[in-house]
């Protein structure tokens, strides 16, 4: 883990003009990603079903969302998916990375290049052939072949973000641990693996949210049973957008940020 | 071949330990449709009465929906095609018959929307909706009169109108004005069809098939070119939206209920068609969905309001035309388009 | 350019992989047989068939579906992907840089905060956010009536079904991809390092171009991948915020699976497409490890 930044004295005037400014520019920044998700929860206390003008305040829309099982039953499969997927991403993605850094394979570059097919390939031809494969070898449409397209695209990511940080890790890391008696799987868990956390975790909310927004190869590689989120919503806000679902949005990010908000204050309660 | 084929077969099997594979349960009913088409109260209303639970799919294009039925990754019980489509998959023997005997409310349906050109014995279908494409005019805006597709193209309205996004509904409006079959895609025909889209299209605001209304409602555009549904939809909101059977002519499209060669629940399958056609059961569908009811006892059940909606309902005495299966000239007309959105 | 995010033949410390290394590289290399490299070998195959007029796949060997890939309607069509997915690009790093570095210094856990903040957005779902963008960008919607109200222009601009709406949903839906690989490497860096430039004289910019910008180099460049690549495939946020006015090579393909029903045309433009993407992706790999030696 590199060195917390220490309390510094006064920065000089240069470095923390650009320090402030760089904060004003990722504040503008935040503002940019957040200006929709402000105009949906707006919306969603709309009472025009159609979305377009604001008519009055209700609560009608949240009502509305409780009572609608498939939209809820599917929130719960694009979960289990995301959250399956997710896990299994950063296994395959985490410790592939390690092993194409630590080893010097043959066909290290072909590998690394199948690697990055997932992320090339338009999502439809992915789509299509992974349905014709499972049709191929017979396999019913359901979670299991949902997971297992989801895993194909999302762990690359995993395994990229990971190996822009070996990059500049200093090699004789593990050589040390080493040195020091620890066995090599040892060495990548306590050693190793801290060094790697902050990619592994950034590289791991890419997979989940990759996973929990992805259409169109759900679409052909899914069954009826295991509908996803994405699916649902796509079905309703084709005819024009649903106010429900703005509903469904608002509280799925506010209980986000209200999780991360509370978190927040226990680990300050623990450090009390 | 087979050795590959045998080592996917392993391979996927190992992973699937959990066990996703659905076998045959007594009580169910796969079934495929198009989204936002068949009201959640009408599928809750049936499984209450039959204990059959209904999984339901759903696709936005025909042709997607044909994609995925014809891979055979699932078995669906129950398909939802528009006429077209259907007539192709009766013609390559892929459709169950209906048994008539079966369904006691068949005699419900409309005696004009039976035998029509997409399954002329009535053996593998059953209608669903009906809809037209036409032009919607916002009359708050767009003060002249708009009679079919020349007016609505014309110069003048550049940058005020919304197209749907597909193709053939695109080079239908063309073959119209040329006072040509709106079924034959002949070279000659395409060739014909061009000259006129590419004009028009550079006056075009956008495409879109999916929600065209979208556009009129927040008055980025003052006319459409759209679904009869959306064109009812609009009605509703607001009576400055008028809806227009064009002069140079107009079609007719049929959503049918039909039973996939493979299905497992065949008997289901007819229960839910019947459970469709009760007149009750079908007034749920006109009052989510505005489409033209082809249920006659139905249509009785409806409000007067409904009934007035010139896009469910529109008064004309003309003849409409229907789409026509036409084999692989979609790929032609795809690229048409195409090549047209690139030039402009 | 100096590394991509791939193989680093330079790692003194790499040895020959025993059975062991093997072993536990396996299970990936499995999984990109079966999931990879057999649908792609599938589409291979399909790419030289042809169709029957249902539009399924017709097993005879023909090169017309290649022949057709190189008509200069798609050319033209791939060339304005390209651009579109360039210009993306440039914008999300222009403002993904400064931010994912801003994150990278900050204590611990608010940077984790921060960087969960990030995705959170992107959790809705996609068309709900691309709808919320044509409520601010409509004729009537928010930002006119804002800039009407205050009397900054005269008349209603029209935003929405312009290329410039469409820039607006391409950053909007990319930009976490170049934050989070830039935070990725700006966060393992020694803040003394960029201190010690300044000790040593040099200016923000001067520490900015000469140090920053070199030490971050594997995140731009991850980031520039996961931006660029994927932005060319795109073609949801062009026809719903650009009007589907034009094609993009992601449209086309699609027609050819769904509208069009030619699924071989379909599969040819696949494999060209990927093709493409690993050619120079080797060829950038091959000139990087050349630089270096």
């Amino acid at each position: 883990m590199p060195a917390p930044i220490a309390k510094r004295p006064l920065l000089p005037t240069g470095l923390r003009l650009l320090n402030w400014s760089l904060g004003a520019w990722t504040a503008l920044v935040f503002l940019f990603l957040y200006l929709p998700i402000a105009v949906l929860v707006f919306y969603s206390f709309n009472t025009s079903k159609l979305n377009v003008v604001w008519e009055g305040f209700t609560f009608k829309w949240y009502a509305a969302l409780v009572e609608n099982t498939p939209l809820l039953s599917a929130l719960k499969n694009s979960l289990i998916i995301a959250a399956v997927a997710t896990v299994l991403s950063v296994l395959i993605g985490t410790v592939g990375a390690w092993l194409l850094h630590r080893y010097r394979y043959r066909f290290a570059r072909s590998i690394q290049t199948l690697v990055c097919i997932p992320m090339i390939m338009p999502e439809i031809v992915m789509g299509i052939s992974l349905l014709i494969l499972f049709t191929v070898s017979q396999l019913e449409l359901g979670f299991t072949t949902v997971i297992l397209s989801h895993v194909t695209f999302c762990f690359p990511f995993v395994l990229v973000a990971v190996q822009a940080r070996l990059h500049g890790l200093d090699p004789a890391l593990e050589e040390a641990a080493l040195d020091l008696g620890a066995t090599p799987l040892k060495a990548f868990l306590l050693v190793i693996m801290p060094c790697l956390l902050p990619a592994v975790i950034s590289g791991g909310l890419m997979a989940f949210t990759l996973s929990l927004d992805e259409y169109i190869i759900t679409v052909f590689t899914n069954g009826l049973e295991s509908r996803t989120l994405p699916q649902e919503v796509f079905g309703l806000a084709r005819k024009g957008l649903n106010p429900m679902l703005n509903a469904m949005s608002a509280v799925f990010i506010v209980t986000t940020i209200a999780f991360v908000l509370f978190s927040e204050y226990l680990r300050r309660l623990a450090a009390r | 071949m087979k050795l590959i084929r045998t080592l996917l077969t392993l391979g996927l099997v190992a992973f699937s330990a959990s066990g996703a594979f659905a076998a045959k349960k007594p009580g169910e009913l796969k079934l495929f449709a198009w989204s936002e088409y068949v009201p959640q109260a009408v599928l809750d209303g049936f499984t209450a009465e039959t204990g059959i639970k209904v999984s339901y799919e759903t696709y936005a294009s025909g042709e997607e929906m044909l994609a995925k039925l014809l891979s055979g990754g699932t078995r669906y019980d129950l398909i939802q095609p528009p006429d077209y489509v259907a007539e192709a998959l009766i013609k390559d023997g892929l459709l169950v018959p209906i048994d008539q005997t079966k369904l006691k409310n068949f005699g419900n349906l409309m005696p004009e929307y039976l035998h029509m050109p997409h399954d002329p014995e009535q053996k593998f279908t059953v209608p669903y909706m009906v809809g037209t494409v036409g032009i919607v005019v916002n009359t708050e805006k767009v003060t002249e009169p708009i009679l079919g597709y020349r007016d609505m193209f014309s110069a003048k309205y550049k940058n005020r109108i919304v197209a749907l996004d597909d193709g053939r509904e695109l080079a239908v409006t063309a073959l119209y004005v040329l006072g040509k079959d709106l079924n034959d895609f002949s070279p000659a025909n395409l060739a014909a069809v061009r000259p006129i889209l590419a004009e028009w299209f550079p006056r075009i605001k956008l495409f879109d098939s999916d929600s065209p209304k979208t556009a009129l409602l927040n008055g980025d555009v003052d006319l459409g070119l759209v679904w009869g549904g959306e064109a009812a939809t609009l009605w509703n909101e607001n009576k400055k939206f008028h809806y227009v059977l064009p002069a140079e002519g107009a079609h007719l499209f049929v959503d049918l209920l039909a039973i996939p060669k493979r299905a497992r629940n065949v008997e289901n399958a007819h229960l839910f068609i019947d459970y469709i056609l009760r007149p009750e059961v079908s007034k749920l569908i006109s009052d989510e969905f505005p489409y033209t009811n082809p249920n006659g006892p139905a249509r009785k059940l409806l409000s007067a309001e409904q009934l007035a909606n010139p896009a469910s309902y529109p008064t004309t005495t003309r003849k409409l035309d229907t789409f026509r299966h036409i084999g692989d000239v979609g790929a032609a007309i795809d690229a048409l388009i195409t090549d047209l959105k690139n030039t402009k | 350019m100096q590394t991509l995010p791939g193989v680093n033949p330079e790692n003194p410390h790499a040895r020959r992989p025993g059975l062991a290394g093997w072993l536990l590289l396996a299970p990936m290399i499995v999984w990109l047989l079966l999931f990879v490299v057999a649908p792609m070998a599938i589409l291979l195959v399909y790419s030289f068939c042809s169709r029957d007029d249902l539009g399924r796949v017709v097993f005879s060997f023909t090169w017309s579906n290649y022949a057709r890939v190189f008509d200069p309607i798609y050319l033209q069509v791939l060339g304005r992907s390209v651009l579109y997915a360039a210009i993306t690009t440039a914008i999300c790093l222009a403002a993904g840089f400064p931010a994912g570095w801003f994150i990278a210094r900050q204590r611990a856990a608010v940077r984790n905060r921060l960087l969960l903040l990030v995705m959170i957005p992107f959790w809705t779902s996609f068309l709900i956010r691309t709808y919320a963008w044509i409520t601010i960008l409509k004729s009537e919607g928010l930002l006119n009536a804002t800039l009407l109200a205050a009397r900054a222009i005269p008349a209603p601009l029209e935003m929405l079904y312009t290329p410039a709406a469409v820039m607006v949903g391409l950053v909007y839906a990319y930009l976490p991809f170049m934050i989070l690989p830039v935070y990725g490497s700006a966060e393992k860096l020694d803040n003394a390092l960029v201190d010690a430039a300044h000790d040593l004289g040099a200016g923000p910019v001067r520490a900015f171009s000469e140090v920053i910008i070199p030490l971050t180099w594997p995140g731009i460049t991850a980031g520039v991948l996961l931006v660029f690549v994927p932005a060319i495939g795109m073609f949801a946020i062009t026809d719903l915020m650009g009007g589907a006015k034009v094609a993009m090579i992601g449209n086309v393909i699609q027609n050819q699976f769904t509208k069009a029903r030619n699924w071989p045309f379909g599969a040819a433009l696949g494999i060209v497409f990927t093709l493409l993407f690993v050619l120079t992706y080797l060829a950038l790999q091959w000139r990087g490890r050349r630089a270096r030696t």
